[in-house]
């Protein structure tokens, strides 16, 4: 359809609106399905490539680490540390009944980094508020499906040890 | 004064079908943050369920995309 057409031929929106830019015809509804069906397969792609990645990484090899000495820790103050590599953020807990607690600091949504909000007893991810339970890791609220990767703790004559990770 | 629409100016099939290939690709960016998610999880079996359906949606895409182009 071109502005050349009988005015009487033309749909209602091109007598209103008779304004024609160079290539405005150009993309069809077939054309737009194949440039659809080029990204279907680049997404295709992406997926199957971070699936790869993601089977070639595996799981890190944790090993043992010391993370602080057991009287610096303070009931509502976090230490944070990494674990089990030096990229992956981990925050270690002592709670109110003496109990030592560790998580990854890494939502399992989509991998912010969370924060204890101390009077909710949660640990709190900003980016799209999901929200974790400051005693066991699980979901209490939000986004996330998946518990917090937990960390094994031990104390070794004062020191506290990060000795596993526990995915879930 | 309402127009009435000529016949070749009414959704056709191939909208109707563009439509749903756009659903379609718009699942795959979801499956895209589910595999990411696998990701950061370690999971791998996570991230290969979500490449599996990925490449079913693409593969339907395709055969909807053939589907148009013999109308």
């Amino acid at each position: 359809m071109s502005l050349d057409e009988p005015a009487s031929r033309a749909p209602a929106w091109r007598r209103d609106f008779p304004v024609a830019s160079e290539g405005e015809d150009e993309v069809t509804r077939r054309e737009f399905v194949r440039y659809l069906m080029l990204g279907s397969g680049a997404f295709a792609a992406g997926t199957v490539a971070v699936a790869g990645l993601t089977s070639a990484r595996g799981e890190p090899d944790a090993g043992e680490r010391s993370i602080v000495a057991l009287e610096d820790l303070r009931v509502e103050e976090p230490h944070l540390f990494h674990y089990p590599t030096g990229r992956d953020p981990a925050i270690l807990l002592l709670r109110p009944d003496g109990d030592l607690v560790a998580y990854s600091q890494k939502c399992t949504h989509l991998g912010c980094v969370v924060f204890l909000d101390a009077e909710a007893d949660e640990l709190v991810c900003p980016c799209h508020e999901g929200g974790f339970s400051a005693a066991t890791g699980d979901v209490v609220f939000g986004p996330p499906e998946r518990p917090l990767p937990r960390i094994t703790l031990e104390v070794r004559e004062g020191t506290v040890w990060a000795v596993g990770m526990d995915y879930g | 004064m309402a127009e009435r629409r000529s016949p070749d100016r009414r959704p056709s099939a191939a909208s109707a079908v563009g439509v749903y290939v756009l659903v379609l690709v718009v699942l795959q960016i979801f499956l895209l943050t589910v595999a990411l998610d696998g990701f950061h999880a370690y999971d791998a079996g996570l991230a290969w369920g979500a490449a599996a359906a990925s490449v079913v949606l693409a593969a339907s895409v395709a055969v909807l995309e053939r589907l148009i182009g013999r109308r």
